[in-house]
Parts: C-alpha cells; sequence; structure tokens
C-alpha cells in the first residue's frame, strides 16, 4: 500500500511538468498587455516599458519558462507580476478558503444525495423517484450563479436570515454551501441511484432476498456497501469539480478564495499567478483521486489485494 | 458502466468549471480597461451593522465599513498605482501636498514651497509630525521616500522630473528638476508619493521584509490587518498631527463584494455603511430608500468611441464628423448606465483641472451624417471592427452598432479581456474601439497620453490623432509656468480635437456614494481618491 | 455482411422500442425537436432585422405582455424573438463542439485503447494533462489567442472537451477489443484501422452516444458561460448566456429578463439528459426489465 501511495506521488511531477508547459504556453499565446493591465491607463509608455523588463516580458518564451521551471525545481512558485508577492504565499492564503467551502459543499451534497438516491433506487419508477429524478436533473442543469444570485435575493434580501457575501462565521457559509453543492450532489444522487439499481438486481442481493433476509438490510448490508464504489469515485470526481465551481460560488458570495484569485489573474495575464494556482489544483485533484482509490481498497477488498 | 459514468462525471467536471469561472469574469470585466487605474473599481463602505451602529453614535468605538469591488493589490505606495489601494495608503501615509475640494494644492506635510527658479523648488515641512511609531518626520524621510520611488516600476514615473532632493535641514529640503514641470505639485499629491519613514523601511528592508508586510507613516489611520479577497482594516491613529483632519472614527474596514447586487444588498442590509461606484441600476432603489441616501458628485470620467485615424475611411474628417452625428448618446446613456450619466461633448471630465467648456458640440442627426458620409464618398456605408473590454462598454458598442447600422455601416464588435484589448489596441489591430478616462489632479496626465502624436498606440493614444501643433501645445503646457497662457493652450487644444471629431465622447458617469441615511462627513472626491476619515454616525 | 446490417438494424429498432417506452426520455426527445424545429424557423418566426436586433429604447425593460410574450430588454428587443434566435447558437454550438471532442477524443481513445501499452500510456498522460487544467483558462485562452467569434468557440469548447471523450472511448474499445468478432476480424486479416473503425468503434457505441447527448448539453452551458464573461457570440447576435448575463444587473427589478433565457437553458440541458439518461437504459441489455 505504502509502496502504491509513493508510486502515485511521484507520477505527479510529470504531470505537474505538463501542466506547467500547457499553460505557460497557452498563456503566452495569448495576446495581452500584462504591464498595462498592471499599471493602469494612466501609466506613461516608459514606465509600461520599464515593467515589461522588469518582469522578464521582454524574454523568449522558451527562456521565461526555462526560468520557471528552475525555480520550480527548488519548489519556488515564482512571483506575482500583479503584486510582486510570493505566488506561493497568496494562493496559500486563499486556499484554506476555498477548501472550506468544497468540504462543506462536498458534506452538503453526500448528505441529502445518498438517501434519496436509495430511496429512488428502491422505490424505482415510483412517484418519489420521479420527483428525485427531476429535481436531480434541475440541479445539473441550473447555471451556478443563477441560484446563487436568487438564494441572495430570497434569504438575504427578503429573509434576511444570512448575509449576502463574505466569510465570517457559519451563517455565511449557508448560502454559498446550497450553491456549490446543489450541482454536485444532483450528480451524486444520480450515480447513487443507478449503482444502486444495478447491484439490486444482481444475483447475490436476490439469493439473500430469497435466503428471506430483511429487505432494509439486504440494502444497507449488502447493496449499499457494493453500490458505494462508483459512488465514492463520483465524489471523488466532483471534488475536483467543486473545486473549480468555486470559482463563481465566490464571485456571487465574495468568497475570498482561489478561483476568484485565478480568474483575475488569467484577465491579467499573470502568468506565474496562473500556474501556481493550475498546479496547486491538479496536484489537489490528484490527491483526492488517490484518497478516492485508497478508499475503494476499503470498501472493497479485491482491490485491496492489487495494490500489494 | 461505471467507466461511463466516470467519464460523464469528467464532462461535468468541465462543464462546471466553466460555469464556475463565468460567473467572476462578467462582474470584473465591467471595470477593466478604465482611465486612471481607478477606473471602474466600486468601493463602498459600510458602518458596523444593524445594532453596532446605534450603540456607536457617541464617539467612542466607531467603525465604518466600506464596501468595494475589488481588493487592494498593495499596501506599498509604490508597489501599486489603483484606486482600492490608495484607500488603504491614503489613509495610512500622507503627502507633502493635498488637493482641496475646490481642486486647490495645499501643504499636507509640506507647511510651504517656493519656485525659486523653474527647475528648483524650496519646501519646508510642517513641525513635530510624527509617525505611527513616535519618531519625528525630517526632511531626510522625504529624500528616502521621492528618490526611492524613482526606482518603482509602478510610479517612479510621476518622479521622473526630479533630479534630486537636497536636505537643508531637518524641516527644510529643496527638489532639483531636471526639466521645468507644471506636473510636480499634482504629482506629489499622488499616492505613489507617500513619505515614509527612512529608519523604518531600512530596518524592515534589512530584516528581509517588504514595505507592505509592515506599513507604517503619518496618516490619520494605522494599518490592522489584510484579508487578501475579503477585507482590510485601519485604526485610528490618536496622535494625528492636524487635529482637522483627525479620523472622526475609530476603525474604517473596507469589505471587497464584487458582485454589484451583493453590495447593494449589503447596504441595504446593513452589512456595509457606505458603498463607493454605486452599481447604476441600483441607484434609484437607493433614492427611494428612506434608510439610505445617495450621494452625487460630477466626476472627471469619460467614455468614448474612437476611430483608429489611421486607417481608411476615418482619416477623413467628414467621415468622423458623420460618426459623430449618428451616434445617439442619449440612447448610450440610458441603455448603459440606467441613466446615471450625463451625455457629454468635452474630451476631459467637468470636474477635472484642465477642463473648459470651449468644443464644438455635435447633436444627434442622422441626417446629416448621412450627408456628410455622401460627401466622403462612403454613402453605401462600409465595415469596420470595434474592440471593447467590459460589459458596459459592450452595451454602449451595441446601441452604436444600432445607430451605425440605420446608415448602412457594419460594425462589428469584438469583445476582449482588458489585457487583451490593451495588447490589441496598442498594436493599432482595431478600426474602432470603446475606452474610458479618468483624469487625475494633473491634466497633463490627461492630455499627453491620449493626444499626443508620441503616445499613439501603447502609450494611450488609441485614436492614433497626430497632430504637431496639438503636441506643441501639450508640451508647452506642461512646462508654462504662466496660468493663463496654460489655460489657452489647453482651451485651444479642447477646440482643435473637437473639430478634428477625433473621439465621439458618450458620457461621463455620475459619480456615487451611497450610506446609510444617518452616515455624516462623506467627502466625494472627483477623481475617485476620496477620504474617509471624517465618515461618523 | 447482408446479414449482419440486418441484425444491426433490429438491435437499432429494439433499442428505440425501449428508449419509446421511457416516458422521460421521450419528453426529452420531444423538447429538443421542438428546440430543433424552433432553429429551423426561427426566421419565419420573428424577422431577425426588425425582431431581434432593432432598438427601442423607450420600450426597455418592459415585463411579458400580449405584444412581447417575453418582456423586453435593456435595449426594448423583444426577448422570445431573441430566444428563438439564441436557440440556433446554443444548438450549432452544441452539436459542432461535441462533434469535434468526439472526433478528437474519440480518435485518440480509440488508438490508446486498441494498442494499449505505450501508446496508451502516452495518449492519456497528455489527456491527463489537458484534464488537470481548469477547462475555463483553456477555453479563455484559445479564444483568446485565435480571436473572439463563433468558431473559435465552438474549437475551444471542443478541445476542452477532447479529454472526456478519450478516456470514455478508450475505456469502451478495452472491453470490446478482445471480444470474438474482433479476434475474426484479425484472423481475416483486416488492418488495424479497419477494426477500430469498422468493428470496434460500433460496437462501442452505446456508451458514446450517451456521452454525446450530455456534452451537447454541457457544451451549451460552456458557450453560455463563455458569453457570459463576453468571450462568446458578440453583440447584436442573441444567445442564451449573453442575454443571462446582460439581465444580471436587472435580477432584481426586470427578473424576466434572466428568468426565460435561463428557464431556456435549465430545459434544454434536462432534456439532453432526460434523453441521455434513457438512452443509456435502453442501451445497456443489463437495465432492460
Amino acid at each position: 500500500m505504502h509502496k502504491y501511495v509513493i508510486k502515485r506521488l511521484i507520477m505527479l511531477i510529470p504531470v505537474i511538468i505538463g501542466v506547467s508547459f500547457l499553460v505557460f504556453f497557452i498563456m503566452s499565446l495569448a495576446p495581452g498587455d500584462t504591464a498595462r493591465t498592471i499599471l493602469g491607463e494612466d501609466a506613461p509608455i516608459e514606465a509600461i516599458e520599464a515593467l515589461n523588463e522588469e518582469l522578464g516580458l521582454n524574454d523568449p518564451v522558451l527562456i521565461r519558462y526555462g526560468r520557471y521551471m528552475l525555480g520550480l525545481a527548488h519548489g519556488d512558485l515564482g512571483t506575482s507580476y500583479k503584486s510582486g508577492r510570493s505566488v506561493f504565499s497568496e494562493v496559500m492564503s486563499r486556499f484554506p478558503d476555498t477548501l472550506k467551502l468544497a468540504f462543506w459543499g462536498m458534506v452538503f451534497a453526500i448528505v441529502l444525495s445518498i438517501p434519496i438516491g436509495i430511496i429512488s433506487a428502491t422505490k424505482q419508477y415510483s412517484l418519489m423517484d420521479s420527483i428525485s429524478m427531476v429535481f436531480a436533473l434541475l440541479g445539473v442543469a441550473t447555471p451556478n450563479f443563477w441560484l446563487g444570485l436568487m438564494l441572495i435575493i430570497g434569504f438575504s434580501l427578503h429573509l434576511r436570515w444570512f448575509p449576502s457575501g463574505g466569510s465570517d462565521g457559519w451563517r455565511a457559509l449557508v448560502l454559498p454551501v446550497i450553491t456549490l453543492g446543489t450541482g454536485c450532489m444532483a450528480n451524486i444522487t444520480r450515480t447513487t441511484r443507478s449503482s444502486m439499481l444495478e447491484v439490486i438486481r444482481q444475483d447475490y442481493i436476490r439469493t439473500a432476498k430469497a435466503k428471506g433476509v430483511g429487505n432494509r438490510s439486504v440494502i444497507y448490508k449488502h447493496a449499499l456497501k457494493n453500490a458505494l464504489i462508483p459512488v465514492v469515485t463520483v465524489i471523488g470526481l466532483q471534488f475536483g469539480s467543486l473545486l473549480g465551481g468555486a470559482v463563481l460560488t465566490e464571485t456571487v458570495f465574495s468568497w475570498p478564495g482561489i478561483g476568484t484569485y485565478l480568474v483575475n489573474s488569467i484577465k491579467a495575464k499573470d502568468t506565474p499567478a496562473v500556474l501556481g494556482c493550475v498546479i496547486i489544483f491538479s496536484v489537489c485533484f490528484s490527491i483526492v483521486n488517490l484518497c478516492v482509490d485508497i478508499l475503494y481498497a476499503y470498501i472493497d477488498p479485491r482491490i485491496k489485494s492489487k495494490y500489494k | 458502466m461505471k467507466k461511463v459514468l466516470s467519464a460523464i462525471l469528467a464532462g461535468t467536471l468541465a462543464m462546471s468549471l466553466l460555469v464556475g469561472c463565468g460567473g467572476s469574469g462578467g462582474s470584473d470585466s465591467g471595470n477593466s480597461g478604465n482611465g486612471g487605474g481607478a477606473g471602474g473599481s466600486g468601493t463602498t463602505t459600510t458602518a458596523a451593522a444593524g445594532g453596532d451602529s446605534s450603540s456607536n453614535t457617541s464617539t467612542g468605538g466607531q467603525e465604518i465599513t466600506i464596501g468595494t469591488s475589488t481588493d487592494l493589490t498593495s499596501l506599498d505606495p509604490h508597489n501599486h498605482n489603483d484606486t482600492v489601494s490608495a484607500y488603504a495608503t491614503r489613509h495610512i501615509y500622507n503627502n507633502l501636498v493635498r488637493m482641496t475640494e475646490d481642486n486647490e494644492f495645499v501643504g499636507d506635510l509640506a507647511e510651504s514651497w517656493e519656485y525659486k527658479d523653474d527647475v528648483t523648488v524650496e519646501f519646508t515641512l510642517k513641525e513635530g509630525v510624527k509617525f505611527h511609531d513616535g519618531s519625528v518626520l525630517t526632511a531626510e524621510d522625504v529624500k528616502f521616500s521621492l528618490e526611492s520611488q524613482k526606482e518603482s516600476a509602478k510610479v517612479g514615473h510621476l518622479v521622473s522630473m526630479v533630479e534630486s532632493v537636497e536636505v537643508v535641514d531637518d524641516t527644510h529640503f529643496i527638489i532639483h528638476l531636471n526639466t521645468p514641470s507644471n506636473a510636480l505639485i499634482s504629482s506629489l499629491n499622488h499616492s505613489g508619493c507617500a513619505i515614509f519613514s527612512k529608519a523604518h523601511v531600512e530596518k524592515i528592508l534589512a530584516e528581509g521584509k517588504n514595505i507592505e508586510d509592515e506599513p507604517m507613516g503619518t496618516g490619520p489611520y494605522k494599518f490592522e490587518n489584510w484579508t487578501p479577497g475579503a477585507s482590510f482594516s485601519l485604526v485610528k491613529n490618536p496622535d494625528y498631527f492636524d487635529p482637522e483632519r483627525a479620523a472622526q472614527n475609530d476603525r474604517l474596514i473596507f469589505k471587497v463584494i464584487p458582485e454589484n447586487s451583493a453590495r447593494t444588498i449589503a447596504l441595504e442590509n446593513g452589512e456595509v455603511d457606505l458603498l463607493v461606484n454605486v452599481p447604476s441600476t441600483d441607484a434609484q432603489k437607493i433614492r427611494d430608500n428612506d434608510k439610505l441616501a445617495l450621494d452625487e458628485y460630477v466626476s472627471t470620467h469619460v467614455e468614448y468611441f474612437t476611430v483608429n485615424h489611421s486607417k481608411a475611411p476615418f482619416d477623413d474628417i467628414r467621415v468622423r464628423q458623420a460618426l459623430s452625428y449618428a451616434i445617439n448618446k442619449d440612447d448610450i446613456v440610458i441603455a448603459s448606465m440606467n441613466g446615471e450619466a450625463s451625455t457629454f461633448d468635452n474630451y476631459i471630465g467637468a470636474a477635472a483641472i484642465g477642463y473648459y467648456d470651449v468644443v464644438t458640440k455635435y447633436e444627434y442627426n442622422p441626417e446629416k451624417a448621412k450627408e456628410l458620409l455622401a460627401e466622403a464618398g462612403v454613402a453605401d456605408g462600409f465595415t469596420f471592427n470595434c474592440y471593447v473590454a467590459g460589459a458596459t462598454r459592450a452595451t454602449s458598442a451595441t446601441v452604436i452598432q444600432a445607430n451605425l447600422a440605420e446608415l448602412g455601416i457594419t460594425m462589428n464588435i469584438e469583445q476582449m479581456e482588458a489585457s487583451t484589448f490593451y495588447e490589441k489596441t496598442g498594436n493599432g489591430e482595431h478600426d474602432s474601439c470603446l475606452a474610458g478616462w479618468v483624469a487625475n489632479a494633473e491634466p497633463d496626465n490627461t492630455y499627453r497620453p491620449l493626444f499626443v502624436s508620441a503616445d499613439t498606440g501603447a502609450g494611450g493614444n488609441r485614436s492614433y490623432y497626430k497632430n504637431p501643433e496639438v503636441d506643441k501645445l501639450v508640451d508647452d503646457a506642461s512646462v508654462n509656468l504662466d496660468k493663463a497662457a496654460v489655460q489657452k493652450d489647453y482651451e485651444t487644444i479642447l477646440k482643435t480635437l473637437s473639430d478634428d471629431a477625433v473621439w465621439v465622447p458618450l458620457y461621463s458617469p455620475t459619480g456615487m456614494l451611497a450610506r446609510q441615511a444617518g452616515l455624516q462627513g462623506v467627502t466625494p472626491s472627483a477623481i475617485g481618491m476620496h477620504d474617509f476619515y471624517s465618515v461618523h454616525y | 455482411m447482408e446479414n449482419k446490417k440486418a441484425k444491426k438494424r433490429s438491435m437499432a429498432a429494439e433499442v428505440w422500442q425501449r428508449l419509446v417506452k421511457n416516458k422521460m426520455a421521450m419528453v426529452g426527445l420531444a423538447i429538443i425537436i421542438l428546440l430543433a424545429l424552433a432553429a429551423i424557423f426561427a426566421d419565419v418566426i420573428a424577422d431577425y432585422d426588425t425582431k431581434v436586433v432593432a432598438q427601442h429604447i423607450s420600450d426597455r425593460l418592459q415585463g411579458p405582455s400580449a405584444q412581447h410574450w417575453f418582456g423586453t430588454d435593456e435595449f426594448g428587443r423583444d426577448i422570445f424573438a431573441r430566444m428563438i434566435h439564441g436557440s440556433r447558437v446554443s444548438l450549432v454550438v452544441g452539436l459542432i463542439s461535441v462533434s469535434v471532442s468526439l472526433i478528437a477524443g474519440g480518435t485518440l481513445g480509440a488508438f490508446a485503447g486498441y494498442y494499449g501499452g505505450r501508446v496508451d500510456n502516452v495518449i492519456m498522460r497528455i489527456m491527463d494533462i489537458f484534464l488537470a487544467v481548469p477547462s475555463i483558462l483553456l477555453a479563455i485562452t484559445i479564444v483568446a489567442a485565435l480571436g473572439t467569434n463563433l468558431v473559435n468557440v465552438m474549437l475551444a469548447i471542443g478541445i476542452s472537451g477532447t479529454p472526456g471523450f478519450a478516456r470514455i472511448v478508450r475505456a469502451a474499445v478495452m472491453s470490446v477489443k478482445d471480444q470474438e468478432f474482433v479476434e475474426a476480424s484479425k484472423a481475416i486479416g483486416a488492418s488495424n484501422a479497419t477494426i477500430i473503425f469498422r468493428e470496434i468503434i460500433p460496437n462501442c457505441m452505446a456508451p458514446i452516444i450517451v456521452q454525446a447527448t450530455l456534452s451537447v448539453a454541457g457544451a451549451i452551458l460552456s458557450t453560455a458561460s463563455l458569453s457570459f464573461i463576453g468571450l462568446g457570440v458578440q453583440p447584436p447576435d442573441p444567445e442564451w448566456g449573453a442575454m443571462l448575463s446582460s439581465g444580471r444587473d436587472f435580477l432584481r427589478d426586470a427578473v424576466h429578463l434572466t428568468l426565460f433565457p435561463g428557464l431556456a437553458i435549465v430545459v434544454t440541458i434536462l432534456a439532453l439528459n432526460l434523453l441521455g439518461d434513457g438512452l443509456r437504459d435502453a442501451l445497456d441489455p443489463r437495465l432492460k426489465q
């Protein structure tokens, strides 16, 4: 198991190199006047040129990439063009907030989706099933920012139950977590349902039922455990999408996370900041998937044996 | 089955990422591309919400919360050139001079100054001004601040005319210029020309830290806290040297709320006390709300449409004049600004130093436009592109597009991010574009980049307008110490620009600060550099 | 050969019969057909020059009425007419960008799955890298680099959807490549390409069809998102996401600006998902009841 984890972590290195290469080159492909964006309209051309020189933006792409990778090899994520501060510290100061949002969004999604998915599956084609499936589909189909704004208008402006933004205290968490978690909840509900359906129809469940094991017990002891594997995969994948989806939610709710930082950096063509975010994102995503794989082993002992 | 599922989910992931980012993009780009660095950054302040504020009516413990749409970029005055950062640094630091509400320059840290000749200015500092750490301000601190500012890529250009600073004694120093300049005093008012404590800066630099890690000046507030992306706060400096300009509240909290509607809702809920750059869609709502008040002021902000003069048919003055007659500015003000702006004919904001009402005005007159196009030989119309950054300008462009379509002219709008816009228009790839400008305290900072031949393209002259006569006048106005002559220069420039139909000036947004009705002491600044020390309940 | 085709036809018929029984999927299909009809006959329903782009500032932000079923927008344009024309953009972008993803991702995935080993490793690691880059970044940058227009938007969305298809096709190919009919083709000396495109791909169409249906939904949302940040369809052409984005500031006073385009997106995506789910059930014999 340890060996497997270490191997997987080593596999991160080529991914980081590939990702940084890809991002660096598409960033330099796109036109954009970084110095002008930083200095604003009123800076004279001399200042623009001076800043471009200072940031090394006049050098060829390959040289800049080499310089960046050299730093990266020493664990240095570089300096933001815009703020002049270390990208690592900028990203890290925002990351916990995004993580917090994504974590609670996921908790919200899981707590609601798995029971709904199970009920839908056990009562397939019932009214309850149809309602929850349409509801789940609506969750997937509703643009996030729209939901967020509607929640603000309803629960913040009219009912005044929650603040419209900011990140102080649990009340500020409620609306963004619902906004972020809804799409995710919908996806997990659907996966749980279809996975449960698949398992329920399998022979061993029929056998268990035939042997007179109670319905409830069949579902929770036998079926659920086996149905969990795809659900866990989805949760892993969704966690990645939650991190990304946080971008929108963060803006709507003025949440000081990494998502808004990334988008603003893209706009300003702040390549080191973008790279920093993307690298952290991909490392995080890989680690979540690794955790998912390890979780499999605990759910399904047959898989565990493969890691040895 | 499982694989199918995971692939579907991978697709969903990609999709949600895209959807996610959409939101922030919209709100931000609305602000991009404005002039003055300060452009569209909406700032809102809120006093302590609900229950807090009532207990704060006396002198003690007043917190004022101000809502802004963007975060600060740096607490180091040498490392930023934007309004929101200046909200922080202007309250932590002082400058040698400051600008009054009547656009006059008066001493701030300086007691007085005197031009010895064209390139020598002698300053006297106020006595006994103390930094937050208790040390006393001396001429050495000024020399250190201005000379290290020259090294800054972001604000060094403001003091490019300064050759050196000669310290006479603790309260006297002489600024030697390398060229005569009218811009010295107004530049010294810019947030980039803040005065540091030499000893403090040298100490923190020696510790391997940056100026922004421990900002410390002479200002009415001390830096307290900054949570990037969320908020920053300042606390009152009880020992401020100027009792008349001492803080009338105990703490300023700036809250970053990027989303327009959320910002207004925060004000309505009492989560913030003051909003800066109020969303135009919400202005009427605020006026109609008894608990809130809207302070309106004339700004130095101009939004304009310009063609690229270096490209045909825009090199023909008749075509440019036709465009000036063809565009319905009233419709633009309604569609883009919900009526919260005035249509505009001038080339510099009405509240700016260097504004004179001398321009030739072009009233909306499609018939006249048609005649002019026929005279220019393009009666059958033509096709060209228009580069735009930001949602508000895209709306204006859409109205212009419809106006021109009636004359058989096809204008293709291309929206892009601000950084792309700067690069492409800087290279002269555009046929036309929409842009905006917020004039600061120095008129040369407006006239030079926008209209001088040397600054075509990336320098800021996106019209590619080249007129040696205008160049000469701008140069003269920047160095001529005779105020009447300077005024004459600027008047001639404005007249020439409007006769040449260099731009189609569209509108000037109404400056707006929204606040809780009980909040007092709000004093808007036409250039957006609001002071918040006087705000209180 | 004849026999095989007949068998295929009967299989399609069987799938269709199963699909027809699924009421939800039929609802989805009906909505999509309706949308397609709206897109095809948009010019008949509402004239482009006089209804879709002509501005009437004095009539702006009006609520729904007999004259303007869905009200008017901030330029006084009829929202219903704009939505009808907007369906064209959404459907075209949805279909074309998914075709791009399908062709690029499908080909890469098929080769990776069929050859396995090093080819598989190289292709899939590259796909992993694409997958690790936030697709918003990918799409924005591609559009920014190539210029803002509809073709580039389709390309950008297509490219960001490629890794998803590569993965799914690879998985599908791997699951069928060792089956008897593939072995049989190999035995009669068919070339690899022939095997991939004639034998393997047709036999793993099920997951691909499902993924494609759902991806069209994703592409429509992505287009809306790009338009939302001003990098998609350019004014004055109508597009649902752009309409949503420009209506955002009027959310509180004139909710119809965002309500109707928002509902159009929700309903379209809902319909595509219903159909996709129905197809998955119909194509997967194990789920047959």
